[in-house]
């Protein structure tokens, strides 16, 4: 298994997510949110953040996606920092939030032409970006439909290709498959795939085990601000000798409860 | 600029399809002005509410001034006296003018000697059987009007003064009387007896003005103005007070975004949040033109048919339109900044329905300041509604134009900024990650 820290930005290919030595702790908190944390994923990986609540993943992808500085460390995207580089790594940036970012009063098109112009987007560019992202995941027929019109299900296939208006290079995804159908989370894993296939990184949080099982080529463990295990999922079961990711994760972090 | 208009058309087709809401922000205001207005109608031309101010300029520096004002002070007002060696006409003009005081009243120089003068040569000529007026007339005492003081109250004020004019003119002539009598009586001889009040025409020394009252009319309402009345009142106040509701739509609206992965989402994409808190403070600054045209229209429109005198506008509708504006973005403001300082609808449009309301009250929207407790009219000054309405009615009521409301423009944008620069921080920290 390699650390983090044994590939920083600069040395070999450039990676697309680079974090060095995080600390950050949150106000009234005894317990910092992340602690030393370090993380490199690489350009073209799919890539599984894990963990159990508290962990410090919404954090981690928080920090990656420019939303917060963190205390201590250094953070990379692309090989630019947030600092020098704020506005370039937002245009190679996408985003898919474990919440509905979407207007339910606007239709499907309305809500992603208003976000495409937000990236600059525009004239038939635009028009040809939102029916290819629609397409893509499988709303074209529905574009003129208001949101709140629509299951959610489709809500969260129109959230992922809201975070892909702009092509990222980078893909941040929290949790987008949480509460759906089969069909639903068929279709969204087998578009993330494809996207993953054409090259862009995707960095993948989720609960479900053998989502991550099937989608990521590398995962990482993290527990209480900390990476605690990290490699391809493969790797890591036949090192561990764990039947599957899940008693892996529990043999790792525990088995009590992380209520807050 | 192409991301600001796309935020702008996102707000306003979002607000489009809220007719519900849509309806609120339009109908509560429309309501109001009818109603409070009607209720009002007679209740302020009536009732002249609390103390009112009266500045009192005595360049003549002789009795006439101290009975007048201790006359005066016998009635519902508080009477502030200038000294008339420091003070000139001009200086009371402009107290009054700009609303400092309700009422300004002048005693012109040398108005007792010329009073005193004046009652004993009516007399003189009286018992001379002279008729006609061969005096120089009466004293004139300049009296100067808010234009915003209500029809009813000035028509008090002016009353009372004339009382005491001619209670002091009266008292003057029995005086004067008196003295003549006394000097007839004793120029008799022993043991003869006269009639002193035999070649007097009493009911003619009666009817004499000694004193006068003038109006000044410097100020009074020019052309495109019109007198106060309730409802050059209520329309302008009733209108900011709708345009300043609207913070609680926008609060509404900025919390429904931070509570869904939309705030996240426009984080994360290339553009600032005070670009998205413009596209949101200009859509709504349509919502109030709307509003205010509306209302005016009623005003102008509906309200002769319900019984009410018709709205006026000034003649200075772009200083009009600029008061709109400045008022519709301070509103904004203030809910941009409810929408990030507050944590839930509820939390933002309780906060928001109170501060709205107590600012209109304490602002003049509900009663005017001027019939404010002193502590409650200095209070008033604090209040964002305040600085429209007094922009409002310098413009529509005493006929200003721009210059004369600059400073209220400038406290109302400087509201807007700073509200939106302390929203701008806080959406630095608030729901920075998912």
């Amino acid at each position: 298994m390699m650390s983090a820290h044994s590939l920083p930005p600069g040395q070999g290919q450039t990676a697309a997510l680079w974090a060095g030595s995080l600390l950050k702790q949150y106000k009234n908190t005894d317990q910092p949110a992340l602690n030393n944390f370090s993380l490199e994923v690489r350009q073209g990986e799919f890539f599984g953040l894990l963990g159990p609540n508290g962990a410090g993943k919404t954090t981690v992808i928080s920090i990656f996606s420019g939303l917060m500085p963190p205390d201590s460390g250094t953070v990379r995207v692309m090989d630019m920092n947030f600092r020098e580089k704020h506005n370039e790594i937002k245009h190679i940036l996408g985003l898919a939030p474990q919440e509905i970012g979407l207007y339910n009063k606007l239709t499907a098109s309305e809500n992603l032409a208003f976000f495409g112009r937000l990236f600059g987007i525009k004239g038939k560019k635009l028009t040809e970006r939102i029916r290819q992202k629609l397409e893509f995941v499988s709303l074209a027929e529905h574009a003129a439909r208001p949101v709140s019109t629509f299951s959610y299900g489709m809500k969260r296939r129109l959230n992922l290709a809201a975070g892909l208006l702009n092509d990222p290079q980078v893909l941040v995804l929290d949790e987008p498959c949480v509460g759906i159908d089969a069909q639903s989370r068929n279709l969204i894993h087998e578009q993330l795939k494809e996207l993953n296939r054409r090259g862009t990184t995707i960095l993948y949080t989720t609960h479900y085990m053998e989502e991550a099982q099937e989608l990521c080529s590398r995962i990482c463990i993290m527990d209480n601000g900390r990476l605690v295990e990290q490699g391809p999922p493969a790797t890591l079961l036949r090192e561990s000798g764990m039947p599957n990711l899940e008693d892996l994760f529990l043999h790792l972090t525990g088995k009590e409860l992380r209520d807050p | 600029m192409l991301k600001i208009i796309t935020a702008t058309a996102k707000e306003l087709l979002l607000l489009r399809r809220d007719r519900a809401g849509l309806l609120i922000l339009f109908l509560m205001p429309a309501i109001l002005v009818v109603v409070i207005t009607l209720v009002q109608e007679n209740v302020m031309e009536l009732t002249g509410q609390k103390k009112t101010r009266v500045v009192f300029l005595d360049l003549d520096q002789g009795d006439l001034g101290q009975i007048l004002r201790r006359q005066l002070a016998k009635g519902n007002l508080r009477i502030e006296a200038w000294d008339g060696k420091q003070k000139d006409m001009a200086d009371i003009r402009e107290a009054v003018q700009d609303g400092d005081y309700q009422v300004g009243i002048v005693m012109p120089q040398d108005s007792s000697l010329r009073f005193k003068q004046e009652a004993a040569q009516l007399l003189q000529q009286n018992n001379n059987g002279e008729t006609g007026d061969k005096s120089a007339g009466p004293t004139l005492v300049q009296v100067f009007f808010d234009p915003l003081l209500m029809a009813g109250l000035r028509a008090g004020i002016t009353a009372q003064l004339q009382m005491a004019l001619a209670t002091m003119a009266m008292q003057a002539k029995l005086e004067a009387l008196d003295r003549v009598q006394q000097e007839a009586l004793a120029a008799l001889p022993a043991g003869q007896e006269l009639l002193p009040l035999a070649r007097l025409n009493l009911p003619e020394l009666v009817k004499q003005p000694l004193l006068s009252l003038q109006e000044n009319q410097d100020f009074l309402p020019s052309a495109g103005t019109v007198p106060h009345n309730p409802v050059q009142q209520n329309v302008p106040a009733w209108a900011l007070f709708g345009m300043f509701f609207t913070a609680i739509p926008i609060a509404g609206a900025l919390i429904q975004e931070r509570n869904s992965g939309i705030w996240v989402r426009l984080r994360v994409l290339p553009v600032s949040p005070l670009v998205l808190f413009g596209g949101k403070a200009l859509a709504y600054i349509v919502v109030c033109l709307c509003q205010f045209l509306l209302i005016a229209l009623i005003g102008a429109y509906l309200f002769p048919y319900v019984g009410l005198p018709a709205f006026t506008i000034s003649m200075h509708l772009p200083a009009v339109l600029l008061t709109v504006l400045c008022s519709g973005l301070a509103a904004t403001g203030y809910g941009i900044f409810l929408g990030l300082a507050c944590n839930s609808y509820e939390q933002a449009s309780t906060v928001g329905a109170t501060t709205v309301v107590t600012a209109a009250a304490i602002g003049g929207v509900m009663v005017p300041v001027y019939a404010m407790p002193p502590m409650m009219q200095r209070l008033s000054i604090i209040s964002p509604l305040n600085w429209g309405l007094s922009a409002f009615h310098d413009l529509i009521l005493r006929g200003d134009a721009l210059p004369a409301i600059l400073d209220d423009l400038g406290r109302l944008l400087l509201f807007f900024a700073v509200t939106t620069l302390l929203a701008w921080k806080l959406a630095g920290r608030r729901h920075s990650r998912f």
